[in-house]
């Protein structure tokens, strides 16, 4: 079987959509596992896609910013066999949003 | 003992290294125009200062990176292109004007404009860094730089009516000329709140290896250094509104604030203006152009450091060779140094919250600085005053620039 | 468990004898029918990172790679299992010398620094 290859650092900027073509979010982080000597990816983390959220996500290192509440945004995990990344330039998730883990 | 000696070399090459063209060029038009009025607009940019640089050396104390490097890792290299286009662009008008400032010190003295000088000095710059160990030039520099303490000696002699300095540190309005007023309090606050300062002194604290067991040395290098540093351009200010101020002069040539001194000190006054602009200016053309090829060594990933054979860092040595060159090229072509300075001090206070607003949440991110993160003071102080810094550059510098 | 955004992506990589050698410009990461992606390699180079701001840039980084005999045009690659240590910085069990990592900063001392007196 024929591994395909992806960049992650390319993955960072997509958008994720999930089986009914809504937006879920961008991914943000690859959570990462040792699996006797192979690192594998558990799970991704997706956070906002639009700009003013990940604004605010960002401000959101700021203590001062969170007493106001910017900062908070909502924040899904999608495990490794729940993504789909067969078009790694439209990443999909195989099942309905609400069906994700939410952080 | 050693940690002592540390601390009084740190201050003592902060003083003598603080006062640079921007510092001395906008203090000195403030005083010449608006009197002892602007003195607030000199300790906003301090106080901001002291905080910075207290920062960078917890920094680079505390989580062992560098700046720029930490700015890329967190905000990934795709964010941080803008702020490091943005730094080598503005730094390296700072640069030019640097250099500019040691030409002019050298036209004084020779009668040869300061274009010839260009060339010559640069070579004296890159040469010193090449060849040298760059922590004794750079120590010697700041060493000597401390002849610019004569302003503050200078403002003693004039008898300044202290009551009315006093007065100046607290914000007022001008009586007239408001668009320049407020352009010169923005080329103050970009004068004084440097970015490259910042990121030298993480670099140096990175290279010295400092560790938690710094922190109090930091803290007192940082305030003592840069408020001792502070009152020196408040002093040029002082000195600039007693003599300039009553005669009408107007700070728009160098060879105007050339007698800034004499009353004071005679014709010695010129000597040691033209000693102390020449001195100070080729100590920060120095740092500035090392600390453009820390930036981006930094940020690529190659090797770096002060006393690097050039062999040994050959991709950090074209760096600043390069940069040293294009610094003098401006300078060269005859770009009016005083407009120059001006100019890029502004251009810094706009871009300020590209740099710092990313340290600052640096500054506040656990896996960074642990338990040493900012206080609410921090960050109040800094942020209010890079937006009011950015704010007032945004809306002076067209007017400036279309209102001649 | 490991981030590989948080913890490796654009740190500083070091070899063997603590030389700076790069940052990590890109993680790789084979897809399996399956089971998980494994994290394949570390990719450092010019070309990485010009290909993470724009395609065309990557391209023509490429080309100048090749034109001046640094590289064949493709960034390099460091497989997951030479890093040793992911902490401030990410150690990898190599050595610069015998990389072509060390490509650019050999050019530049060969083709101009090193040709200055007194370096």
């Amino acid at each position: 079987m024929a591994d395909s290859e992806i960049h992650i650092e390319l993955l960072l900027s997509r958008r994720v959509t999930d089986l009914n073509g809504e937006t879920v979010g961008r991914i943000e982080e690859f959570h990462t596992k040792q699996e006797g000597d192979e690192n594998v990816i558990e799970e991704y983390l997706l956070g906002p896609y639009a700009l003013l959220e990940r604004l605010s996500a960002l401000a959101g290192g700021f203590r001062l910013f969170r007493w106001f509440g910017i900062g908070k945004t909502r924040r899904y995990k999608v495990r490794w066999d729940q993504m789909d990344l067969s078009d790694p330039k439209r990443p999909r998730v195989l099942c309905a949003k609400d069906d994700l883990e939410k952080l | 003992m050693k940690k002592i000696f540390e601390v009084a070399l740190g201050i003592v090459t902060s003083i003598g290294g603080f006062l640079e063209i921007g510092s001395l060029t906008t203090a000195a038009q403030a005083g010449a125009l608006f009197g002892f009025q602007l003195i607030w607009a000199i300790a906003l940019g301090g106080l901001c200062i002291i905080f910075l640089v207290e920062m960078s050396g917890r920094f680079a104390a505390v989580s062992h990176h560098t700046i720029p490097a930490a700015i890329r890792e967190r905000f990934g290299f795709n964010f941080f292109v803008a702020p490091m286009i943005g730094f080598i662009l503005v730094t390296l008008l700072v640069l030019a004007a640097e250099i500019g400032g040691v030409c002019i010190a050298l036209e004084l003295v020779t009668g040869i404009a300061f274009q010839w000088w260009a060339l010559p000095v640069a070579f004296l710059i890159w040469l010193l860094i090449w060849k040298g160990t760059f922590s004794v030039i750079e120590k010697g520099a700041s060493l000597l730089g401390l002849v610019t303490l004569c302003f503050v000696v200078g403002a003693y002699w004039l008898y300044p009516p202290w009551n009315d300095v006093a007065t100046g540190l607290v914000p007022s309005l001008p009586a007239k000329d408001e668009a320049r007023y407020w352009f010169i309090a923005v080329s103050i606050l970009g004068a004084s709140i440097t970015p490259y300062l910042m990121f030298f002194y993480s670099s140096g604290a990175i290279e010295d290896k400092w560790d938690e067991s710094y922190l109090g040395t930091n803290r007192a290098v940082a305030g003592l250094g840069m408020s001792f540093g502070s009152a020196i351009s408040m002093a040029v200010l002082v000195v600039s509104a007693i003599v300039f101020m009553p005669r009408g002069i107007q700070v728009d040539h160098y060879d105007q604030v050339a007698l800034i001194l004499t009353p004071a000190f005679g014709y010695w006054g010129f000597i040691l203006f033209a000693a102390s602009l020449g001195i100070a200016c080729f100590g920060a053309a120095q740092e500035i152009s090392l600390e453009i090829a820390y930036f981006i060594a930094q940020a690529f990933g190659w090797n770096w450091g002060e006393d690097q054979k050039p062999r040994d860092a050959a991709r950090f040595s074209l760096v600043y060779t390069v940069t040293i060159f294009a610094g003098a090229l401006l300078v060269l072509v005859g770009i009016d140094p005083l407009k120059l300075t001006i100019f890029s001090m502004a251009l810094t206070a706009a871009t300020l919250p590209l740099s710092i607003m990313p340290f600052l949440i640096l500054m506040n991110d656990k896996r960074y600085v642990g338990e040493h993160r900012n206080g609410i003071i921090s960050n109040v102080v800094v942020t209010l005053i890079i937006i009011l810094a950015c704010v007032l550059a945004v809306v002076t510098i067209p007017l400036q620039i279309f209102g001649g | 468990m490991g981030d590989l955004i948080r913890d490796v992506l654009d740190k500083q990589l070091v070899d063997r004898n603590q030389n700076s050698i790069g940052k990590v410009d890109g993680i790789i990461v084979a897809l399996r029918e399956g089971k998980p992606p494994r994290v394949a390699y570390i990719e450092v180079g010019t070309v990485a990172l010009a290909r993470r701001l724009n395609p065309r840039l990557a391209k023509w980084a490429a080309a100048l790679e090749r034109r001046l005999k640094v590289s064949e045009g493709e960034p390099y690659r460091i497989p997951w299992s030479k890093v040793r240590e992911v902490g401030i910085d990410v150690e990898v069990d190599l050595e610069w010398e015998k990389t072509p990592l060390i490509s650019w900063e050999k050019w530049v001392n060969e083709k101009i620094i090193g040709r200055i007196p007194g370096a």
